[in-house]
């Protein structure tokens, strides 16, 4: 009997682990909260306006060490999925907006960078580590959340096309 | 005896479930009507491939079955729609109440010497509203359209209002400019106008806060 519940226990444990790792890392699916914020040049952004459309939103500050390449990356992925429909916004975090301009202007990019001074949006997105890169789906959903991978993980140009191709099911 | 359904207000109930009859029908239905269908027996002749007068099947049903499903979808959008309208007013009885609502819009006319980036809304000197507009809803309001900027609740009294309308102005200059109006909220809703237009003459824009009594 002993060995019978030894047997038991293991066995569960084992289950709890596959269980565990099955599943899926970081993938939250919730409804992405809708914004308004200015752009550092041009017109201001509404997330909401780019229902129907992939969007990828990624938040930056020029005292990150990796925003930068993973801008460059963006703006690589932005330059080739563009005509598709794909959607990409810079979120600055920064407080001080003059140094965001500047550090949008080193590091020029085709698609909007956003000023986030008051540090709302980051907050209703639960930023917490820089640069965060969200995937949001074209129903307005966060499908991939990216924290702390290299800038240019291999994994972004499948997600991509997995929105762009409508491979996820609505909600 | 009356139902408890019936006696709620507006009906929201019923109307639901009108709405969602049809599919509960066909949900119903479906297996029911599957399972009150014959079986095939052994020795019955196999259906033939071409047409035969004696063949089941009438294209004339099948096209009349589907446009009754299809005026059935519409009607169930149409309730949905109607209900949802419904579920808008309640809240909004529920949320301002016409005794202490102030209700505050935006319209703008032309808009040649004044493009509209956000407005600022002040009441008794207390932020309430900070709006970013988007070039489609400027555009939006270039063709008429009226936003409901504001909704509140202010006792009856008198009450100032400010607003800081900030944009780009004539020679694409910055352009930051105010307009505040003294009001009195009475047992009514109260609601307010900020027009934005032109001044052909002057070649600036024009701020104005109408009072709607």
């Amino acid at each position: 009997m002993p060995l019978a519940l030894i047997a038991v226990n293991f066995l569960g444990g084992i289950a709890w682990i596959d269980a565990v790792a099955a599943a899926p890392a970081d993938v939250p699916s919730q409804p992405a909260p809708d914004f308004v914020l200015p752009a550092a040049v041009g017109s201001n952004v509404r997330l909401s306006e780019y229902r129907g459309q992939p969007v990828v939103l990624s938040f930056w500050s020029s005292r990150c060490g990796q925003c930068a390449s993973q801008l460059a990356a963006l703006e690589r992925y932005y330059a080739t999925y563009r005509s598709s429909g794909l959607v990409v916004l810079g979120v600055s975090v920064e407080d001080d907006p003059q140094r965001a301009l500047g550090y949008a202007r080193a590091h020029p990019a085709s698609f909007p960078m956003l000023l986030d001074q008051s540090k709302g949006v980051s907050r209703a997105f639960g930023i917490d580590r820089l640069p965060t890169t969200l995937l949001i789906d074209r129903s307005g959903v966060v499908r991939y959340r990216h924290g702390d991978d290299k800038p240019g993980d291999p994994s972004y140009v499948a997600q991509i096309r997995a929105l762009l191709d409508d491979r996820i099911g609505t909600p | 005896m009356k139902s408890q359904a019936m006696q709620f207000p507006m009906n929201i109930p019923n109307r639901l479930l009108r709405a969602l009859w049809p599919l509960l029908l066909v949900a119903a239905g479906g297996p029911v009507l599957a399972a009150d269908a014959p079986a095939p027996s052994a020795n019955a002749p196999a259906p033939s491939a071409a047409g035969t007068p004696d063949a089941p099947a009438a294209p004339g049903d099948a096209a009349g079955s589907t446009r009754s499903l299809d005026e059935q979808i519409q009607g169930l959008k149409k309730d949905v729609v109607d209900l949802n309208k419904d579920l808008f007013v309640l809240e909004e009885e529920l949320l301002f109440p016409a005794n202490t609502q102030v209700a505050v819009f935006v319209s703008m006319d032309v808009g040649d010497f004044f493009a509209l980036n956000s407005i600022t809304l002040k009441i008794d000197n207390r932020d309430v509203s900070n709006y970013l507009y988007t070039p489609r809803e400027v555009s939006a309001l270039l063709k008429g359209g009226v936003q409901r900027l504001y909704v509140g609740n202010l006792k009856a009294g008198p009450h100032e209002l400010v607003a800081f309308f900030n944009g780009k102005g004539p020679h694409e200059r910055d352009y930051r400019r105010a307009a505040n109006v003294r009001f009195e909220k009475g047992v009514g809703a109260k609601y307010l106008e900020l027009k934005i237009t032109d001044h052909q003459r002057a070649q600036q824009p024009e701020f104005e806060i109408k009072d709607w009594d």
